[in-house]
Protein backbone atom coordinates (compact mmCIF):
# COMPACT_ATOMS: atom_id res chain seq x y z
CA UNK A 1 0.00 0.00 0.00
CA UNK A 2 1.33 3.66 -0.98
CA UNK A 3 1.13 6.15 1.61
CA UNK A 4 2.69 9.19 0.56
CA UNK A 5 3.55 10.68 3.47
CA UNK A 6 6.00 8.08 3.60
CA UNK A 7 7.41 8.86 0.30
CA UNK A 8 7.46 13.06 0.37
CA UNK A 9 8.69 15.27 3.36
CA UNK A 10 5.83 17.16 5.23
CA UNK A 11 5.54 20.27 3.19
CA UNK A 12 4.24 18.37 0.42
CA UNK A 13 1.14 17.31 2.80
CA UNK A 14 1.45 19.48 5.76
CA UNK A 15 -1.23 18.32 7.47
CA UNK A 16 -4.79 17.08 5.93
CA UNK A 17 -5.12 16.00 2.52
CA UNK A 18 -8.53 17.44 1.26
CA UNK A 19 -6.67 20.40 -0.06
CA UNK A 20 -4.06 20.51 -2.45
CA UNK A 21 -0.60 21.61 -0.49
CA UNK A 22 0.74 23.60 -3.56
CA UNK A 23 -2.77 25.62 -2.85
CA UNK A 24 -2.46 25.47 0.49
CA UNK A 25 1.33 26.65 0.71
CA UNK A 26 0.39 29.75 -1.40
CA UNK A 27 -2.73 31.01 0.79
CA UNK A 28 -0.47 30.30 3.86
CA UNK A 29 2.11 32.85 1.98
CA UNK A 30 -0.54 35.08 2.55
CA UNK A 31 -2.00 37.02 5.83
CA UNK A 32 -5.57 38.14 3.94
CA UNK A 33 -6.18 37.70 0.31
CA UNK A 34 -6.93 40.99 -1.42
CA UNK A 35 -9.74 41.46 -3.05
CA UNK A 36 -8.47 41.21 -6.95
CA UNK A 37 -6.68 37.78 -5.82
CA UNK A 38 -9.64 36.56 -4.33
CA UNK A 39 -11.60 37.07 -7.48
CA UNK A 40 -9.22 35.94 -9.75
CA UNK A 41 -8.81 32.51 -7.35
CA UNK A 42 -12.41 31.98 -7.24
CA UNK A 43 -12.50 32.21 -11.06
CA UNK A 44 -9.28 29.51 -11.44
CA UNK A 45 -10.90 27.16 -8.44
CA UNK A 46 -14.17 25.01 -7.86
CA UNK A 47 -15.74 27.65 -5.54
CA UNK A 48 -16.16 24.69 -3.01
CA UNK A 49 -12.75 24.06 -2.81
CA UNK A 50 -11.57 27.26 -2.46
CA UNK A 51 -14.14 27.88 1.16
CA UNK A 52 -12.14 24.34 2.05
CA UNK A 53 -8.85 26.00 1.93
CA UNK A 54 -9.92 28.46 3.89
CA UNK A 55 -11.76 26.59 6.39
CA UNK A 56 -8.60 24.27 6.76
CA UNK A 57 -6.26 26.96 7.06
CA UNK A 58 -8.16 28.44 10.11
CA UNK A 59 -8.30 24.80 11.97
CA UNK A 60 -4.39 24.03 11.56
CA UNK A 61 -4.36 24.52 15.19
CA UNK A 62 -6.63 21.24 16.49
CA UNK A 63 -4.25 18.47 16.90
CA UNK A 64 -7.53 15.83 16.22
CA UNK A 65 -7.95 17.96 12.47
CA UNK A 66 -3.99 17.79 12.00
CA UNK A 67 -3.21 14.16 9.59
CA UNK A 68 -6.79 13.95 8.98
CA UNK A 69 -7.30 10.73 6.59
CA UNK A 70 -10.24 10.40 4.75
CA UNK A 71 -13.11 8.69 5.25
CA UNK A 72 -14.54 5.87 4.19
CA UNK A 73 -16.54 5.53 1.26
CA UNK A 74 -20.12 6.08 1.23
CA UNK A 75 -21.50 4.15 -1.36
CA UNK A 76 -25.11 3.64 -2.76
CA UNK A 77 -26.14 1.50 -6.16
CA UNK A 78 -29.55 2.30 -7.99
CA UNK A 79 -31.14 0.00 -10.17
CA UNK A 80 -32.70 2.23 -12.86
CA UNK A 81 -34.64 -0.68 -14.37
CA UNK A 82 -34.39 -0.35 -18.10
CA UNK A 83 -35.40 3.28 -17.84
CA UNK A 84 -33.36 7.04 -18.44
CA UNK A 85 -35.01 8.10 -14.99
CA UNK A 86 -32.64 8.41 -12.94
CA UNK A 87 -31.41 7.12 -10.05
CA UNK A 88 -33.58 4.64 -9.79
CA UNK A 89 -34.13 2.37 -7.33
CA UNK A 90 -31.92 2.07 -4.12
CA UNK A 91 -30.85 -2.00 -4.59
CA UNK A 92 -27.01 -1.94 -2.41
CA UNK A 93 -25.73 0.58 0.15
CA UNK A 94 -22.68 1.00 2.21
CA UNK A 95 -21.87 -1.85 3.76
CA UNK A 96 -24.73 -4.30 2.43
CA UNK A 97 -23.50 -7.68 1.58
CA UNK A 98 -23.40 -8.70 -2.88
CA UNK A 99 -27.05 -8.57 -4.25
CA UNK A 100 -26.23 -11.11 -6.86
CA UNK A 101 -26.83 -9.04 -9.86
CA UNK A 102 -23.41 -8.78 -11.59
CA UNK A 103 -23.94 -4.95 -12.43
CA UNK A 104 -25.07 -3.69 -8.88
CA UNK A 105 -21.82 -5.50 -7.07
CA UNK A 106 -18.88 -4.98 -9.87
CA UNK A 107 -20.04 -0.76 -9.70
CA UNK A 108 -20.44 -0.78 -5.43
CA UNK A 109 -16.92 -2.47 -5.84
CA UNK A 110 -15.55 -0.72 -8.87
CA UNK A 111 -16.47 2.65 -6.48
CA UNK A 112 -14.54 1.43 -3.59
CA UNK A 113 -11.13 0.11 -5.44
CA UNK A 114 -11.60 4.30 -6.95
CA UNK A 115 -12.24 6.17 -3.68
CA UNK A 116 -9.47 3.81 -2.31
CA UNK A 117 -6.78 4.72 -4.65
CA UNK A 118 -7.78 8.60 -4.52
CA UNK A 119 -7.58 8.17 -0.49
CA UNK A 120 -4.02 5.63 -0.31
CA UNK A 121 -2.56 7.58 -2.93
CA UNK A 122 -3.20 11.07 -2.66
CA UNK A 123 -4.72 11.96 0.71
CA UNK A 124 -8.10 12.96 -0.87
CA UNK A 125 -11.07 12.27 0.36
CA UNK A 126 -13.58 11.47 -2.24
CA UNK A 127 -14.18 12.11 -5.68
CA UNK A 128 -14.60 16.27 -4.36
CA UNK A 129 -12.49 15.99 -1.67
CA UNK A 130 -14.65 16.81 1.04
CA UNK A 131 -16.29 12.94 1.34
CA UNK A 132 -19.02 13.06 -1.60
CA UNK A 133 -20.97 10.07 -1.36
CA UNK A 134 -20.82 7.78 -4.14
CA UNK A 135 -23.78 7.05 -6.44
CA UNK A 136 -24.25 5.16 -9.41
CA UNK A 137 -27.35 3.85 -11.48
CA UNK A 138 -26.81 0.44 -13.56
CA UNK A 139 -28.93 -0.75 -15.89
CA UNK A 140 -29.54 2.34 -17.44
CA UNK A 141 -31.81 2.47 -20.54
CA UNK A 142 -32.07 -0.16 -22.97
CA UNK A 143 -28.93 -2.15 -25.16
CA UNK A 144 -27.26 1.35 -23.92
CA UNK A 145 -23.80 1.43 -25.36
CA UNK A 146 -22.14 3.42 -22.78
CA UNK A 147 -21.33 4.82 -19.40
CA UNK A 148 -20.72 8.35 -18.09
CA UNK A 149 -20.83 10.91 -15.25
CA UNK A 150 -23.65 13.15 -15.01
CA UNK A 151 -22.00 15.85 -12.95
CA UNK A 152 -23.11 14.73 -9.98
CA UNK A 153 -23.49 10.68 -10.01
CA UNK A 154 -22.19 7.94 -12.85
CA UNK A 155 -24.61 5.83 -14.90
CA UNK A 156 -23.83 2.50 -16.78
CA UNK A 157 -25.46 0.72 -19.50
CA UNK A 158 -25.92 -2.74 -20.25
CA UNK A 159 -24.18 -2.83 -23.76
CA UNK A 160 -26.46 -3.73 -26.62
CA UNK A 161 -24.88 -7.74 -26.43
CA UNK A 162 -23.59 -7.59 -29.85
CA UNK A 163 -20.99 -4.98 -29.80
CA UNK A 164 -20.84 -4.87 -25.98
CA UNK A 165 -21.63 -5.82 -22.59
CA UNK A 166 -22.28 -4.54 -19.78
CA UNK A 167 -20.13 -1.33 -18.99
CA UNK A 168 -19.43 -2.00 -15.36
CA UNK A 169 -17.40 -4.85 -16.74
CA UNK A 170 -14.45 -3.20 -16.67
CA UNK A 171 -13.00 -1.04 -13.34
CA UNK A 172 -10.36 1.44 -15.61
CA UNK A 173 -14.14 2.52 -17.38
CA UNK A 174 -15.40 3.32 -13.67
CA UNK A 175 -12.31 4.99 -12.63
CA UNK A 176 -12.21 6.88 -15.91
CA UNK A 177 -16.30 8.11 -14.85
CA UNK A 178 -15.33 9.19 -11.55
CA UNK A 179 -12.24 10.74 -12.49
CA UNK A 180 -14.41 13.28 -14.41
CA UNK A 181 -15.83 13.90 -11.43
CA UNK A 182 -12.73 14.94 -9.96
CA UNK A 183 -11.41 17.05 -12.54
CA UNK A 184 -15.02 18.98 -12.57
CA UNK A 185 -14.03 19.61 -9.05
CA UNK A 186 -10.74 20.81 -9.43
CA UNK A 187 -12.16 23.79 -11.31
CA UNK A 188 -12.76 21.70 -14.73
CA UNK A 189 -11.53 21.68 -18.26
CA UNK A 190 -13.69 22.92 -20.93
CA UNK A 191 -15.12 19.90 -23.12
CA UNK A 192 -13.94 20.53 -26.53
CA UNK A 193 -10.82 20.33 -28.65
CA UNK A 194 -7.24 19.99 -26.61
CA UNK A 195 -8.74 20.89 -23.23
CA UNK A 196 -11.45 18.24 -24.07
CA UNK A 197 -8.87 15.44 -25.17
CA UNK A 198 -6.44 16.60 -21.33
CA UNK A 199 -9.82 16.57 -19.50
CA UNK A 200 -10.59 13.10 -21.44
CA UNK A 201 -6.46 11.64 -21.08
CA UNK A 202 -6.73 12.22 -17.22
CA UNK A 203 -9.73 10.31 -16.87
CA UNK A 204 -8.17 7.06 -18.82
CA UNK A 205 -4.90 8.29 -16.63
CA UNK A 206 -6.92 7.57 -13.02
CA UNK A 207 -8.81 4.89 -14.42
CA UNK A 208 -6.28 3.27 -14.98
CA UNK A 209 -4.49 3.65 -12.41
CA UNK A 210 -7.26 2.18 -10.21
CA UNK A 211 -7.43 -0.41 -11.47
CA UNK A 212 -3.16 -0.93 -11.11
CA UNK A 213 -3.77 -0.32 -7.87
CA UNK A 214 -6.42 -2.64 -6.89
CA UNK A 215 -4.86 -5.22 -9.23
CA UNK A 216 -1.09 -4.29 -7.42
CA UNK A 217 0.49 -4.13 -11.04
CA UNK A 218 3.62 -2.43 -11.80
CA UNK A 219 3.74 -0.40 -14.95
CA UNK A 220 5.58 -2.99 -16.61
CA UNK A 221 2.79 -5.82 -15.40
CA UNK A 222 0.04 -3.78 -16.09
CA UNK A 223 -1.62 -3.90 -19.89
CA UNK A 224 -2.43 0.29 -19.94
CA UNK A 225 -5.81 -0.93 -22.09
CA UNK A 226 -8.83 1.48 -21.08
CA UNK A 227 -11.88 -0.66 -21.23
CA UNK A 228 -10.42 -4.10 -21.78
CA UNK A 229 -13.09 -6.92 -21.44
CA UNK A 230 -16.16 -4.99 -22.80
CA UNK A 231 -16.14 -6.19 -26.23
CA UNK A 232 -18.40 -8.84 -26.86
CA UNK A 233 -16.84 -12.22 -28.70
CA UNK A 234 -18.13 -10.81 -31.81
CA UNK A 235 -15.32 -7.61 -32.08
CA UNK A 236 -11.93 -8.02 -33.41
CA UNK A 237 -10.53 -5.67 -30.73
CA UNK A 238 -9.14 -5.96 -26.75
CA UNK A 239 -10.25 -2.49 -25.33
CA UNK A 240 -11.24 0.64 -26.12
CA UNK A 241 -7.74 2.32 -26.15
CA UNK A 242 -4.58 1.83 -25.20
CA UNK A 243 -2.31 4.66 -23.32
CA UNK A 244 0.86 2.22 -23.73
CA UNK A 245 0.55 2.28 -28.13
CA UNK A 246 -2.74 4.63 -28.83
CA UNK A 247 -4.38 2.76 -32.70
CA UNK A 248 -3.65 -0.22 -31.76
CA UNK A 249 -6.59 -1.73 -29.13
CA UNK A 250 -9.25 -2.58 -31.55
CA UNK A 251 -9.75 -3.22 -35.82
CA UNK A 252 -12.81 -4.56 -36.82
CA UNK A 253 -14.90 -5.36 -40.02
CA UNK A 254 -18.13 -2.88 -38.74
CA UNK A 255 -16.37 -0.53 -35.94
CA UNK A 256 -13.60 0.48 -38.12
CA UNK A 257 -9.75 0.33 -36.36
CA UNK A 258 -8.68 2.38 -33.40
CA UNK A 259 -8.03 5.93 -34.43
CA UNK A 260 -6.27 7.35 -31.84
CA UNK A 261 -2.71 9.42 -32.80
CA UNK A 262 0.10 8.70 -31.10
CA UNK A 263 1.68 12.02 -31.42
CA UNK A 264 0.85 15.11 -32.59
CA UNK A 265 2.59 14.54 -36.28
CA UNK A 266 -1.12 12.43 -36.57
CA UNK A 267 -3.41 14.64 -34.39
CA UNK A 268 -6.97 14.78 -35.79
CA UNK A 269 -8.49 17.42 -36.40
CA UNK A 270 -12.65 16.85 -36.63
CA UNK A 271 -15.93 18.29 -35.43
CA UNK A 272 -17.40 15.04 -34.35
CA UNK A 273 -16.77 13.91 -30.69
CA UNK A 274 -16.69 17.41 -29.47
CA UNK A 275 -13.41 18.14 -31.77
CA UNK A 276 -12.31 14.73 -30.93
CA UNK A 277 -11.87 14.39 -27.75
CA UNK A 278 -11.80 10.26 -27.41
CA UNK A 279 -9.21 10.03 -30.04
CA UNK A 280 -6.45 12.86 -29.60
CA UNK A 281 -6.51 11.83 -25.39
CA UNK A 282 -4.16 9.16 -26.98
CA UNK A 283 -1.03 11.98 -27.15
CA UNK A 284 -1.26 12.87 -23.26
CA UNK A 285 -2.36 9.37 -22.56
CA UNK A 286 1.01 7.86 -24.28
CA UNK A 287 2.78 10.82 -22.58
CA UNK A 288 1.61 9.44 -18.95
CA UNK A 289 2.65 6.07 -20.04
CA UNK A 290 6.31 6.99 -21.30
CA UNK A 291 6.77 8.84 -17.84
CA UNK A 292 5.82 5.81 -15.80
CA UNK A 293 8.10 3.49 -18.24
CA UNK A 294 10.67 5.37 -17.49
CA UNK A 295 10.53 5.50 -13.76
CA UNK A 296 9.85 2.00 -13.21
CA UNK A 297 7.92 0.73 -10.15
CA UNK A 298 3.91 1.26 -9.49
CA UNK A 299 2.62 3.97 -11.54
CA UNK A 300 0.63 5.27 -8.49
CA UNK A 301 3.85 6.68 -6.86
CA UNK A 302 5.61 9.30 -8.61
CA UNK A 303 3.93 9.21 -12.36
CA UNK A 304 0.61 9.51 -10.36
CA UNK A 305 1.47 12.57 -7.83
CA UNK A 306 2.86 14.83 -10.77
CA UNK A 307 -0.59 14.34 -12.82
CA UNK A 308 -2.33 14.81 -9.81
CA UNK A 309 -0.31 17.56 -8.70
CA UNK A 310 -1.13 19.52 -12.67
CA UNK A 311 -4.38 18.19 -12.29
CA UNK A 312 -5.56 19.59 -8.34
CA UNK A 313 -3.24 22.48 -8.33
CA UNK A 314 -4.89 25.05 -9.55
CA UNK A 315 -3.16 26.29 -12.90
CA UNK A 316 -4.77 24.68 -15.54
CA UNK A 317 -7.29 26.99 -17.25
CA UNK A 318 -10.25 25.76 -18.90
CA UNK A 319 -9.00 26.11 -22.13
CA UNK A 320 -5.75 24.46 -21.25
CA UNK A 321 -3.33 22.99 -24.45
CA UNK A 322 -1.41 20.19 -24.72
CA UNK A 323 1.31 22.68 -25.02
CA UNK A 324 0.22 24.27 -21.43
CA UNK A 325 -0.19 21.07 -20.07
CA UNK A 326 2.61 19.91 -20.46
CA UNK A 327 4.96 22.66 -18.63
CA UNK A 328 2.54 21.99 -16.03
CA UNK A 329 3.00 18.36 -15.18
CA UNK A 330 7.07 19.41 -16.04
CA UNK A 331 6.64 22.38 -13.26
CA UNK A 332 5.31 19.58 -11.04
CA UNK A 333 7.92 16.81 -11.34
CA UNK A 334 10.42 20.27 -10.68
CA UNK A 335 8.31 20.98 -7.66
CA UNK A 336 7.96 17.55 -6.38
CA UNK A 337 11.33 16.27 -7.03
CA UNK A 338 13.66 18.71 -8.19
CA UNK A 339 15.06 19.89 -11.58
CA UNK A 340 16.83 17.46 -13.27
CA UNK A 341 15.49 14.90 -11.09
CA UNK A 342 15.18 11.56 -12.79
CA UNK A 343 11.15 12.31 -12.69
CA UNK A 344 11.63 15.70 -13.99
CA UNK A 345 14.02 14.63 -16.97
CA UNK A 346 11.58 11.88 -17.44
CA UNK A 347 8.51 14.21 -18.54
CA UNK A 348 10.18 16.57 -20.57
CA UNK A 349 11.14 13.39 -22.46
CA UNK A 350 8.13 12.21 -22.76
CA UNK A 351 6.33 15.23 -24.15
CA UNK A 352 9.12 15.59 -26.64
CA UNK A 353 8.34 11.74 -27.97
CA UNK A 354 4.94 12.71 -28.78
CA UNK A 355 5.76 15.56 -29.80
CA UNK A 356 4.10 17.85 -27.94
CA UNK A 357 6.70 21.32 -26.99
CA UNK A 358 7.30 21.77 -23.45
CA UNK B 1 -33.82 11.67 -50.21
CA UNK B 2 -31.06 10.78 -47.81
CA UNK B 3 -31.10 10.76 -44.06
CA UNK B 4 -27.84 10.36 -42.10
CA UNK B 5 -27.33 10.04 -38.72
CA UNK B 6 -24.10 10.07 -37.16
CA UNK B 7 -23.11 9.50 -33.76
CA UNK B 8 -20.28 10.04 -31.64
CA UNK B 9 -18.79 10.35 -28.58
CA UNK B 10 -19.64 8.09 -25.79
CA UNK B 11 -16.88 6.78 -23.22
CA UNK B 12 -15.68 3.92 -26.25
CA UNK B 13 -15.59 7.36 -28.30
CA UNK B 14 -16.69 5.29 -31.39
CA UNK B 15 -18.32 6.45 -34.49
CA UNK B 16 -21.19 5.06 -36.02
CA UNK B 17 -22.98 6.09 -39.14
CA UNK B 18 -26.55 5.28 -40.17
CA UNK B 19 -27.39 6.19 -43.63
CA UNK B 20 -31.00 5.67 -45.06
CA UNK B 21 -31.96 6.16 -49.00
CA UNK B 22 -35.81 6.11 -48.94
CA UNK B 23 -37.48 5.68 -52.41
CA UNK B 24 -39.27 7.71 -53.64
CA UNK B 25 -42.66 7.86 -53.60
CA UNK B 26 -44.06 5.74 -50.99
CA UNK B 27 -40.91 5.48 -48.81
CA UNK B 28 -40.34 9.92 -48.66
CA UNK B 29 -43.83 10.17 -47.82
CA UNK B 30 -43.59 7.57 -44.76
CA UNK B 31 -40.26 9.48 -43.87
CA UNK B 32 -41.11 13.21 -44.56
CA UNK B 33 -43.45 14.09 -41.93
CA UNK B 34 -40.78 12.08 -39.59
CA UNK B 35 -38.77 15.06 -41.12
CA UNK B 36 -40.77 17.14 -40.99
CA UNK B 37 -41.43 17.28 -37.24
CA UNK B 38 -38.07 17.74 -35.94
CA UNK B 39 -37.19 21.41 -35.19
CA UNK B 40 -34.17 22.18 -37.38
CA UNK B 41 -34.37 26.03 -37.36
CA UNK B 42 -34.12 26.07 -33.30
CA UNK B 43 -30.82 24.47 -32.78
CA UNK B 44 -27.56 25.09 -33.08
CA UNK B 45 -25.43 23.63 -36.03
CA UNK B 46 -22.23 21.92 -35.75
CA UNK B 47 -20.01 24.27 -33.30
CA UNK B 48 -22.85 24.02 -30.46
CA UNK B 49 -22.44 23.86 -26.89
CA UNK B 50 -20.31 20.62 -25.99
CA UNK B 51 -21.96 17.88 -24.57
CA UNK B 52 -21.19 16.34 -20.91
CA UNK B 53 -18.29 14.21 -20.43
CA UNK B 54 -18.69 10.96 -22.36
CA UNK B 55 -22.11 11.35 -23.55
CA UNK B 56 -22.88 10.64 -27.11
CA UNK B 57 -23.06 13.85 -29.91
CA UNK B 58 -25.57 13.60 -32.92
CA UNK B 59 -25.22 14.87 -36.18
CA UNK B 60 -27.93 14.35 -38.15
CA UNK B 61 -28.46 15.18 -41.85
CA UNK B 62 -32.13 14.89 -43.95
CA UNK B 63 -30.95 16.04 -47.60
CA UNK B 64 -29.57 19.52 -47.14
CA UNK B 65 -31.18 20.08 -43.33
CA UNK B 66 -28.10 19.58 -40.61
CA UNK B 67 -28.41 19.52 -36.87
CA UNK B 68 -25.97 18.55 -34.31
CA UNK B 69 -27.21 17.35 -30.65
CA UNK B 70 -26.01 16.49 -27.56
CA UNK B 71 -27.64 13.23 -26.48
CA UNK B 72 -29.45 14.81 -23.42
CA UNK B 73 -30.95 17.19 -26.10
CA UNK B 74 -32.20 13.82 -28.28
CA UNK B 75 -35.77 14.04 -27.43
CA UNK B 76 -39.02 13.86 -28.71
CA UNK B 77 -39.22 14.10 -32.53
CA UNK B 78 -35.27 14.01 -33.03
CA UNK B 79 -35.12 11.00 -31.04
CA UNK B 80 -37.70 9.23 -32.94
CA UNK B 81 -36.13 10.51 -36.41
CA UNK B 82 -32.59 8.59 -34.83
CA UNK B 83 -34.47 5.82 -33.70
CA UNK B 84 -36.26 5.52 -36.85
CA UNK B 85 -32.83 5.91 -39.01
CA UNK B 86 -30.83 3.86 -36.95
CA UNK B 87 -33.36 0.86 -37.06
CA UNK B 88 -33.67 1.23 -40.82
CA UNK B 89 -29.76 1.05 -41.61
CA UNK B 90 -29.35 -1.98 -39.75
CA UNK B 91 -32.08 -3.71 -41.32
CA UNK B 92 -30.71 -2.23 -44.19
CA UNK B 93 -27.50 -3.78 -43.66
CA UNK B 94 -28.71 -7.19 -42.27
CA UNK B 95 -30.68 -7.88 -45.34
CA UNK B 96 -27.58 -6.73 -47.84
CA UNK B 97 -23.58 -7.23 -45.57
CA UNK B 98 -21.76 -5.84 -48.21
Amino acid sequence: MFFPHRFFPDRFFPHCSIVPPYLLRRLAAQDELSGAAEAARNALLHVPAFHAARAELSLLAPPGVRGATPAPPERTIYDARSLEKLPGSPVRKEGKPPTGDPATDEAYDGLGHTHRLYADAFGRDSIDGRGLPLEASVHYSKRYDNAFWDGRQMVFGDGDGEVFGRFTKSLSVIGHELAHGVTQYSGGLNYRNQAGALNESLSDVFGALVEQYAKQQSTAEASWLIGEGLFTDQVQGTALRSMKAPGTAYDDDVLGKDPQPDSMDSYVRTSADNGGVHINSGIPNRAFCLVATALGGNAWEAPAQIWYQTLTGGTLSPNTTFGAFARATAASAKELFGAGSAAHDAVRSAWETVKVKV
Amino acid sequence: MKITVQRSGGVAGMQRTWTVRPEPPEDTDRWQPLIEACPWDSVPGAGGSPGQPDRFMYSIRADQRRAVLPERDLTGPWRDLVECARAAAEQAAAQDPD
